[in-house]
């Protein structure tokens, strides 16, 4: 099968989840011919009427929400991942997410209620930390990745650290960020979310050459007329933006970006005009799954989805190293 | 005169504090072969890292077919000049003439699919390496010959007056040693481009090329023909080793160094 065929399959199995999504849940929308019955049966029962609340107000802002999401995370992984040219790269570990944590906390510490803005504005402070340093380092990839790490476990321990602060009742609220959760946020996150995703997406194909280039190693890359330097920032900030609005709407979500487009190197196996729409469809089935799991796994309580997908994450790679042995 | 396709002028580079290359004057004119040899550590890679832009100059000056490298854009640069690289581990599974089409990057539109241009430089470079019947063979599966042609193949795509190579026999067996530089002084020889080659095989550089540089920590110990170059008293000084002598190739009336006992 050519990556065509494969990419139309991931497509049709994305969206296939998409709707079973939107439809499994507390109230079911299962049962299509009932709903077409209180359709057609005069005016709106009350039945159809808590299903259209359902289904517009609560199953389909939430599903394209963590479609949005999985799709950025997933983007900014490959990202990072083909400018490091190290498959551990991912704005997760980058402490991009954790920056975002930080900031969210500190803005509840403060006693503000919705803190979408410091968590953006804590993403993007790490992202441009980490910027900076790529203008002094740049040639040293490598060192660049470790001082995102080094960000993202100062920036978690300052976490922390507040968090000790705080009254038990107000735990639960942080744990969203930490945890990172699609629930209850109506159309106003998707609306953020939706659009960057979009953005990401055909910014990424523009790129995709370039990046197939820089998969080739540095040097090969600029031999070949890329402009390495300014491809590696560029990237860079994209992911970061990317992570850092994801990171705002919905928390910290672990493991994606890191799973996404190791799965779609695997099932795709081709250049990056190919391998950018698959890890992109990959991402959304993770999220979307990994969500619809949250919130059907147990009865009556909702999982944050960062427990979700980071225990996909684990058997994952413990997937992975069963096949290298 | 003709502009040169390569003018070096007194150019000094290196790393950190230290500099590698100690002030380098040279030329190099179209449809000429000019080989870069010299021992372990006497910059051979830190001259082609500065002339092809990877590492900056400290000083001096290089200009490719009349135009500064400083001032030129990444992808003119790449339109004047190739490299053949010495290693490299291709990220994809490629078809052989899908890589070597990676070549064609600084011909073409940011977007869209290559054009009937872009696909007869692809295969006419294919031809010339003797790999056009490899095209669509993953390049995974090519043997390291193969390989090692259609990295060659990918820096001929890219249609540049100037191109740099970077131990191109490194790993070969003699009959492919043989055959790669045979190609090269074709290229120079009847297409006219201007090749620079650097290489630790002394004897293979002195066959085929058709002016010599012996480096020297840094500085130009010896430049000129073959014949002029290598000379016992220059050789075994430049690899402290006093058993080098010269030999004449019957066939080719080339020298060639060999041990005494």
């Amino acid at each position: 099968m050519n990556s065509a065929a494969r990419l139309i399959l991931l497509g049709l199995s994305a969206v296939a989840l998409m709707i079973a999504a939107v439809c499994i849940g507390p109230t079911s929308l299962l049962d299509f011919s009932r709903l077409v019955e209180l359709m057609r049966s005069g005016p709106p029962s009350p039945e159809l009427q808590r299903a259209s609340i359902v289904l517009w107000e609560l199953r389909a802002p939430r599903v394209l929400l963590a479609a949005a999401a999985g799709a950025n995370l997933a983007l900014g992984g490959l990202l990072l991942q083909a400018i490091f040219r190290n498959p551990l790269a991912e704005p997760y570990l980058l402490g991009l997410s954790s920056g975002g944590a930080l900031g969210a906390v500190l803005a509840l510490a403060a006693g503000i209620t919705s803190p979408t803005g410091p968590a953006l504005a804590g993403s993007l402070a790490m992202a441009g930390i980490i910027l900076l340093l790529c203008r002094r380092v740049a040639s040293d990839l490598p060192s660049l990745l470790l001082a995102g790490v080094a960000l993202g476990a100062l920036a978690q321990a300052f976490v922390t650290a507040i968090i000790l602060r705080f009254d038990p009742s107000a735990l639960r609220g942080i744990l969203f960020w930490l945890m990172g959760s699609f629930a209850g946020q109506g159309w106003s996150a998707t609306a953020l979310v939706f659009p960057v995703a979009l953005v990401g997406l055909i910014l990424s194909l523009l790129l995709h050459r370039p990046l197939d280039l820089l998969a080739l190693g540095g040097e090969a890359a600029h031999h070949l007329g890329v402009r390495v330097r300014a491809m590696q920032i560029a990237g860079i900030a994209l992911a970061s933006a990317l992570a850092a609005v994801t990171v705002a709407a919905c928390g910290a979500i672990g493991f994606v970006g890191l799973m996404a487009p190791h799965l779609a190197r695997r099932i795709i196996a081709a250049p990056h005009a190919a391998s950018i729409p698959g890890s992109v469809l990959i991402g959304i089935m993770l999220t979307v799954g990994s969500d619809l799991i949250a919130r059907t796994l147990l009865v009556g309580v909702e999982l944050p989805v960062g427990i979700v997908t980071s225990a996909l994450g684990c058997i994952f790679f413990l997937a992975l190293l069963r096949q290298k042995r | 005169m003709k502009t040169p396709a390569l003018q070096v002028d007194d150019i000094r580079s290196g790393y950190g504090h230290k500099d590698v290359l100690h002030g380098i004057s040279f030329e190099l004119s179209a449809g000429e072969v000019l080989g870069v040899a010299g021992p372990n550590g006497s910059g051979k890679s830190t001259l082609l890292r500065a002339l092809t832009g990877l590492i900056p100059l400290r000083a001096g000056c290089v200009q490719i077919e009349g135009r500064n490298l400083d001032s030129l854009g990444a992808r003119e640069r790449a339109r004047l000049c190739a490299v053949q690289p010495q290693i490299e581990i291709p990220p994809f599974d490629y078809s052989a003439r899908d890589f070597v089409l990676l070549g064609r990057h600084p011909h073409r539109a940011l977007l869209g699919a290559a054009d009937a241009n872009d696909w007869r430089a692809t295969d006419r470079a294919m031809e010339l390496v003797g790999i056009g019947g490899l095209a669509g063979r993953g390049i995974r599966s090519l043997s390291t010959g193969e390989w090692q042609r259609a990295l060659l193949a990918r820096a001929l795509a890219q249609e540049t007056p100037l191109i740099f190579l970077d131990e191109p026999a490194a790993h070969l067996d003699p009959g492919h040693r043989h055959a790669i530089h045979t190609l090269l002084r074709r290229l120079a020889h009847e297409d006219g481009r201007a090749i620079l080659c650097v290489s630790h095989d002394l004897d293979l550089a002195a066959e085929f090329c058709d002016r010599l540089m012996l480096l020297q920590t840094g500085s130009i110990l010896a430049l000129g023909t073959p014949g002029d170059v290598m000379r016992e008293e220059i050789l075994q000084n430049l690899f402290h080793c006093a058993a080098l002598r010269v030999v004449t190739n019957p066939y080719t009336g080339r020298p060639g160094a060999v041990f005494a006992p």
